[in-house]
């Protein structure tokens, strides 16, 4: 990293102090998504970043400089691409936690993915509802106490891999909030891609999570390696959803070839060089109206 | 007759939506104003359904509950609607194996009913055609009943058959078939004299009124998800995308439809969701998000009976408190509500420029009636539109903003906005309570003081919104003016409108002092009941009708005017509980006891308003 790039990363910071847990996963995620900013040196006026509700969220004013949105639980993957549509200039990323997007985000998740918005989806994945001090998510592991289900959870533990993997992604990668330099570079690729980056990031929560705990990740996580052909999508499925042993890292899939993305296939937008955000003005509708005569 | 009413009805699918919309088409380019109103049960095929055409050579924005004929395209009909012909009107089928029971047969009889029986099948047969022509030929039987000149209906289902020029010839020989049929009995259907006014007049429903207002003010971004009797906007908007560019998006439900909505208007373009009141439901976390992010919005909130699934394809008017009490916490908003074509435009682009001067969600109200109802409206005034952005900053001020500049405390609690992408400093958004720049707070005094700005935008809005419109009898109207003493001053809201707009219109006409033309074009109805015993105070009595189209904030001061020297106050509204009145009282502390309430699916029909107008004392 050079000086300038420092530089421009300050340029993402904001005076509020940080208010997550000492250890929390969140500090690492928050310092790769500055450095992926700046080392692709993106105005900050140019990026908008959408934050759901969950501990993750308050990273919105914790962050400076670019524009920030933090709206509603389960809600900022439809915010994020309608975002995107009416300025597709914008980088947009949407950081959500597995909490809010495998519940009552889950219908909007798949249709993101289905639909290829050309937006990051940053899923901070400590597998419980932090926020609400630590009850199960969708993704917490069987025989878990957790609060509210000290039992341990009845249902079976839903893998967002294999969800993902199963909606015809463009892009999926998996980072931890441990590996910070290995991270920003999954960011970069993914706010590069012309479609939905979905990148899994586990993350530590010293606080509710006693078994995902940093060491776990260290010990049990590896980079794929410079041999991996990132763009074979069955190697990346079976890849990525097996974490029996070994948990993979790294930018998983990448098709090489990816399909348009859902701006790129709006039949009503071809040949537009503007966006929408550049088109407010009084519409004529005089021709629809004499249809009506 | 001043107005002819005709009731086309069958199963669902049988066509008789064509008929409604050909002749509609064919009758307005004959010098004649149509108000088309459908019925249909909220299934595919199958079920009965029923398309009725008003007519008249006047604007006409009402059906009558009996009308003048009845077309049965099958068997059902022919004893579902015995009880809505007019006396010696007519009952026109192809059933030619059909018996009527004896009660049938006593109230044909007794109201002098004439039934014809237009030989269908046989005249397929002839032609060699398929069945589905079997509307065509209806179709060309009505027209001869009108009298009216052959090639202007020809040419009207050329137009609609332009795709398919092979069906062309077929659907000629069918026309000239119904038209040239005789019957032993004679039919006549007779419309008053044309008027050339409305020759370069719309046929257009409320719906396609919404989307062109839309167009209109600039809106690039329309999110919604299917519900009827919204829908059509949706469609309508995909219809003509590829010539606006608009983007359309059918979202996996409404939750999806208005955060995205919302999210395009937050990045400066104009955008807009659609829904009726089950999807509104979805969407009511999202207003309430708008609110505090200060971001400008409009929902189209069209209203059915409910509550759940209710009647989907009936009218109602039984969201109006939904509407201005929807989403949690307290934050400004703007509850508006259409009536018909005209003020699905204007309204619809007027909605745009409140969202974005006081940046707020705009809730814009229509119901079934207006949204799917045939209305011939002059084209819409496009000069006197102006977008307003509000404190959109100026490019070149952009330079000169804080990251705090964006909710900044004012005066009118509207604060300067500029958008992600512009050339600023970065804010934040948040639907957390916050400081002027964005930053989370949970401390005492700036969150009242972020409360309090919010709110104070509702005063400057309210002062910015126009006071209810007064329709008067006995004027022209539109001329009525505040300071009238009205022995009856009726208030309402919605398509309810186009009831009164027309009954009080008649009994204006007919109690001026008309000439015997101008006589000839009045209501017969109005003109028999006036000239009998009860009518002579109606004769000089004032008649207001007071129309709320901006509902909330409510404007009172005319109305508490109005009311104060009005012998009778009178609310109309389609609802159980007069929302409206509701608050009124709220606002006002006036009871108004005199109600008229209607919540059966169906909209007020002409007779219904004008009996209770005439039975009125004083």
């Amino acid at each position: 990293m050079t000086q300038d790039n420092y530089k421009s990363m300050a340029k993402y910071s904001s005076p509020n102090p940080c208010t997550w847990c000492d250890g929390c996963g969140d500090y690492g995620i928050w310092t790769a998504v500055k450095r992926a900013c700046a080392e692709l040196e993106l105005d900050p006026s140019e990026v908008l970043m959408c934050f759901d509700i969950g501990c993750h969220g308050n990273m919105s004013d914790k962050v400076g400089g670019c524009y920030r949105f933090h709206g509603l639980h389960g809600r900022v993957l439809p915010f994020a691409a309608g975002a995107k549509i009416a300025n597709p200039k914008v980088n947009t990323i949407a950081f959500a936690g597995d909490g809010a997007t495998f519940s009552e985000g889950m219908n909007h998740l798949v249709h993101s993915v289905r639909s290829n918005y050309p937006i990051v989806c940053l899923l901070h994945n400590n597998e419980n509802y932090g926020l609400t001090t630590g009850q199960a998510s969708a993704v917490t592991r069987q025989d878990t106490p957790m609060n509210s289900s000290p039992n341990g959870i009845p249902e079976a533990t839903l893998s967002p891999m294999d969800l993902v993997f199963s909606l015809s992604p463009t892009f999926v990668a998996r980072g931890t909030s441990c590996d910070i330099k290995q991270l920003t570079e999954i960011i970069k690729e993914g706010i590069q891609h012309d479609g939905f980056a979905y990148i899994d990031v586990l993350q530590s929560c010293p606080t509710y999570n006693k078994f995902m705990t940093a060491e776990f990740l260290r010990e049990h996580c590896y980079a794929v390696g410079s041999d991996y052909d990132a763009s074979d999508f069955e190697n990346a499925r079976r890849t990525a959803i097996d974490t029996s042993e070994k948990i993979a890292t790294g930018v998983l899939y990448h098709a090489k070839d990816p399909r348009p993305s859902f701006v790129g296939r709006l039949k009503s937008r071809d040949g537009k060089k503007s966006s929408l955000v550049e088109e407010v003005e009084k519409g004529d509708v005089g021709g629809f109206m004499q249809e009506m005569v | 007759m001043s107005r002819v009413s005709v009731k086309i009805v069958g199963a669902s699918g049988q066509g008789i939506n064509s008929i409604g919309e050909i002749l509609a088409k064919a009758l307005k380019r004959s010098g004649y104003f149509v108000f088309g109103y459908r019925e249909y049960p909220s299934l595919i095929k199958g079920g009965h359904a029923s398309y009725q055409l008003d007519i008249a050579s006047h604007k006409i924005t009402s059906s009558k509950k009996i009308v003048d004929a009845v077309v049965s395209l099958d068997h059902h009909g022919l004893s579902i609607h015995l009880d809505e012909i007019n006396d010696g009107g007519y009952l026109i089928h192809d059933m030619s194996e059909w018996d009527f029971g004896e009660e049938e047969k006593k109230k044909i009889e007794a109201k002098n009913i004439k039934v014809i029986l237009l030989p269908t099948d046989e005249i397929i047969k002839e032609l060699n055609a398929p069945y589905v022509v079997q509307n065509v030929l209806f179709t060309g039987l009505l027209w001869s009943a009108f009298n009216q000149d052959v090639s202007k209906l020809k040419e009207v289902v050329k137009e609609r058959f332009a795709s398919k020029p092979k069906l062309i010839d077929l659907n000629m020989n069918c026309i000239d078939k119904g038209y040239e049929f005789k019957s032993e009995e004679e039919i006549e259907i007779k419309l008053p004299d044309a008027n050339k006014d409305c020759s370069d007049a719309m046929l257009i429903t409320g719906n396609q009124a919404i989307g062109l207002g839309a167009v209109h003010a600039g809106v690039r971004m329309f999110a919604s998800y299917p519900m009827t009797p919204a829908s059509s906007i949706l469609t309508y908007l995909a219809e003509i995308q590829n010539k606006t560019g608009m983007v359309i998006k059918q979202a996996e439900d409404e939750i999806t439809a208005s955060q995205m909505a919302s999210a395009s208007y937050f990045m400066g373009t104009r955008a807009m969701t659609g829904t009726s009141g089950g999807g509104f439901d979805l969407m009511t976390e999202t207003l309430s998000m708008v609110g505090i992010i200060e971001s400008p919005m409009v929902f189209v909130l069209a209203q059915r009976p409910g509550p759940a699934t209710g009647m989907p394809t009936w009218t109602a008017q039984g969201d109006l408190l939904l509407a201005v009490h929807s989403g949690h916490g307290e934050f400004p908003r703007c509850v508006m509500s259409v009536s018909d074509a005209e003020d699905g435009f204007k309204l619809t682009a007027e909605a745009h420029n409140i969202a974005e001067r006081f940046q707020i969600p705009v809730i814009l109200l229509t119901d079934k009636h207006t949204a799917e109802s045939l209305f011939t409206s002059e084209k819409f005034d496009q000069k006197s539109y102006e977008i307003d952005r509000g404190q959109l900053v100026d490019e070149r001020d952009l330079s000169e903003m804080k990251a705090e500049d964006r909710f900044m405390i004012t005066d009118d609690g509207v604060s300067p906005r500029w958008v992600p992408g512009q050339a600023a400093p970065g804010y934040n958004a948040t639907s957390y309570e916050n400081l002027p720049d964005g930053t989370i707070t949970e401390d005492s005094v700036p969150a009242k003081e972020m409360f309090d700005k919010r709110m104070r935008k509702m005063k400057a809005l309210k002062d910015s919104l126009p006071e209810p419109e007064l329709y008067g009898a006995n004027r022209e109207p539109r001329s009525a003016d505040r300071n009238e003493e009205l022995d009856i001053l009726i208030i309402g809201w919605g398509s309810t409108k186009n009831v009164l707009v027309d009954v009080l219109r008649d009994l204006s006409r007919q109690s001026n002092k008309l000439s015997s033309t101008e006589r000839q074009s009045t209501s017969g109805e109005v003109a028999s009941r006036l000239g009998s015993s009860r009518g002579s105070s109606l004769e000089e009595s004032k008649i207001g009708y007071l129309h709320y189209s901006h509902l909330w904030p409510l404007k009172t001061e005319k109305l508490l005017e109005l009311s104060s020297k009005a012998k009778k106050v009178v609310i109309v509204e389609g609802n159980n509980q007069s929302q409206l009145g509701m608050l009124i009282k709220q606002e006002t502390g006036l009871s108004i006891e005199d109600k008229i309430l209607k919540y059966d699916g169906r909209p007020f029909f002409y007779e219904e308003i004008l009996e209770r107008i005439l039975n009125y004392k004083f």
